[in-house]
């Protein structure tokens, strides 16, 4: 069904009437004026004059006391040419947003998959399944802290519970395992989320195809892989999309963490961004502005290039 | 639609079909049949895994916040001996958390209360009247959903303080009120688009004005939507940690978030204090999981399974 289909439109009897929809309703533009002002105004003073001041700053040297320099790209090209820093955080995002993007993807299909097949208690374990989705990203981090820690911590704990005393490290004090250590907590955290979509695309199905897989007898691997899995593919195509733009912000996990250490090996672009800006002594909102326009543009580019590949895929579906 | 599969699963098989047991080769019949099989085993053991892993922590931070840290350090996995509910009390008069608990309720129900209203309002506009700029209108505001906060942060903190609403709670939910002002709208418009336009022919014949019409026929009618979307914000909000870290530096208005950081950092080592101080943090929102957990279920998805 069209959405759009209630929206106003000249009516029946508006056209029996020989009037269109506005003169129908007589609308006055105070009525929506006050309808919609709160909203516009909002929106004006706390995202687009925001937004306008970012980049009006990137172009600037903000000092204390608000006094300011003209710039003009000297930000820009300090950032992309002159900062490693800058690239070690687009390196560790992607490998984060990337890796934990697929995990939560395919971790929340198998979930799904596993409660789609009727085992007993599926309702409720769907119920506990989703809670971590709920705790806020101080809670999990402290949580998941406790998890990686060395001494006691209950990861190292299974470790030694095993034998496998090489394995153990301080997982968050080691820059080989940190960022990994951390996409763990991530993927915890929304596991839940991925699989309450993909559970209700699969009860969505339409019955009589997984009928016929049945029929021909087509195993239960077989049918997720041939069957399943296809014809999900708007859903994982929509959440793959949707986790990599959230991930691509990730902040506040990290900074709970690990702040960006140990040796900047969690170091993420957001994390970076407000280490300059409000970390740092060298109080300038300049620079710190202009890597986050960068960042938000090619966010962007990536919301643009995903709408139009799903746009265009969508009439190969099933 | 689990009724079909169901029955295309048990029902129609055909006799014929595979061993006497059901033949195991079916995905339905092999992992979900209602009675036990062997197959189903490693499909179990995985289920029973993940659900300690989902659970677990929360369990076990549960334990610890009613033990005391020495008890936790002689043993980090016991369960609680003697149970400690003097901690709740000690955290929450000496530590200040009563003070961040407050605070955290005013910014959330206030910031919820204004979105719903002005959400709903616009809304309401976007989808029932037509106007010149409605487009554009939608456009700037659902574009505020794929913002980084970063891109708003650094000048929200000198803007703020511009507007002297710099280290306020008031700052805190008009800011709140604009980074979900997009999702709120994304929500109800596309659900209150679809109320029939004959309901609001009707109500005009009737002599309804404007804002009888939204108030007596889009609000009621919108309401699964419109709570919805409340629990959605609500959770969101009571969660929200970088704008309050950024725009708030005062102890007394810390909401929880800011305040469970604060009290860690100066008691890295009182593991149980710090574990009482979670649970302060999310007893709420897992009380109202307990008695709402479709409705919330659904709030927290509605994004995404539009």
């Amino acid at each position: 069904m069209d959405p759009d289909e209630n929206r106003a439109q000249p009516s029946i009897r508006d056209s029996y009437l020989g009037r269109s929809r506005s003169e129908a309703h007589q609308t006055a533009p105070g009525v929506i004026a006050s309808l919609i002002g709160p909203a516009a105004f909002i929106y004006v003073a706390f995202t687009l004059y925001p937004v306008l001041r970012t980049v009006w700053n990137s172009l600037h040297t903000v000092r204390a006391g608000g006094l300011t320099d003209w710039v003009g790209i000297g930000n820009y090209s300090e950032v992309l040419t002159h900062d490693p820093f800058f690239w070690n955080a687009v390196g560790n995002t992607v490998i984060f947003t990337v890796v934990s993007t697929v995990l939560d993807v395919a971790g929340g299909l198998l979930l799904a998959l596993c409660l789609f097949a009727k085992i007993p208690f599926a309702r409720l374990l769907r119920v506990v399944w989703f809670t971590p989705v709920l705790i806020s990203y101080v809670v999990v981090g402290i949580i998941w802290a406790w998890v990686f820690d060395y001494d006691w911590g209950p990861l190292n704990m299974v470790l030694r519970g095993f034998g496998l005393d090489a394995l153990t490290r301080s997982w968050l004090g080691d820059p080989r395992w940190a960022l990994w250590a951390v996409m763990a907590a991530h993927v915890w955290k929304w596991l839940g989320f991925n699989m309450i979509i993909f559970l209700a695309a699969l009860y969505a199905l339409p019955g009589e195809v997984l009928g016929a897989a049945e029929l021909d007898y087509c195993g239960w691997f077989a049918k997720t892989i041939y069957v399943i899995v296809p014809m999900l593919r708007p859903t994982i195509a929509n959440l793959l999309a949707l986790s990599f733009i959230g991930k691509m912000m990730v902040f506040d996990l990290i900074w709970i963490m690990t702040r960006g250490g140990p040796l900047w090996s969690t170091e993420t672009v957001s994390t970076y961004v407000y280490k300059r800006a409000f970390d740092w002594n060298s109080f300038s909102l300049g620079y710190p502005s202009a890597i986050a326009v960068v960042w938000c543009v090619i966010i962007l580019a990536f919301v643009v290039a995903m709408n139009l590949l799903l746009r265009r895929s969508k009439p190969l579906e099933f | 639609m689990s009724f079909e599969i169901r029955k295309y699963a048990f029902g129609r098989m055909p006799r014929y079909v595979g061993s006497p047991d059901g033949g195991g080769v079916h995905l339905l019949a092999a992992v979900g049949g209602p009675r036990f099989r062997a197959r189903r085993l490693p499909l179990m053991i995985f289920v029973l895994l993940y659900t300690i892993l989902a659970g677990g922590p929360l369990v076990w931070v549960a334990m610890m916040s009613i033990r005391t840290t020495p008890e936790i350090l002689d043993n980090p996995y016991a369960l609680p001996s003697i149970i400690h509910w003097e901690k709740f009390a000690s955290a929450w008069i000496d530590s200040n958390y009563g003070t961040y608990f407050w605070n955290s309720i005013m910014a959330v129900a206030g910031a919820v209360c204004l979105l719903t209203m002005i959400g709903a309002m616009a809304a309401h506009c976007l989808a029932r009247y037509r106007f010149r700029g409605a487009g554009l209108v939608r456009f700037a505001i659902l574009s505020g959903m794929v913002l980084p906060p970063q891109l708003l942060i650094l000048s929200l903190f000198q803007i703020l303080i511009g507007y002297g609403l710099y280290n306020s709670l008031t700052g805190l939910i008009l800011v709140y009120v604009s980074s979900q002002l997009g999702m709120t709208l994304y929500i109800l418009e596309g659900f209150f688009a679809q109320i029939p336009q004959d309901l609001f022919d009707a109500a005009r014949m009737d002599g309804y004005g404007d804002m009888d019409i939204f108030l007596r026929i889009t609000i009621p009618v919108g309401l699964p939507a419109i709570i919805t979307t409340m629990m959605l914000n609500l959770v969101i909000l009571w969660n929200e940690f970088l704008f309050a870290v950024v725009l708030l530096t005062d102890d007394d208005k810390r909401t929880l978030p800011l305040g469970t950081m604060h009290f860690i950092g100066g008691h890295q080592l009182d593991i149980g204090m710090v574990a009482t101080g979670l649970m302060i943090a999310i007893v709420p929102v897992l009380l109202l999981y307990a008695f709402f957990s479709e409705t919330m279920i659904r709030g927290m998805t509605a994004g995404a399974l539009r």
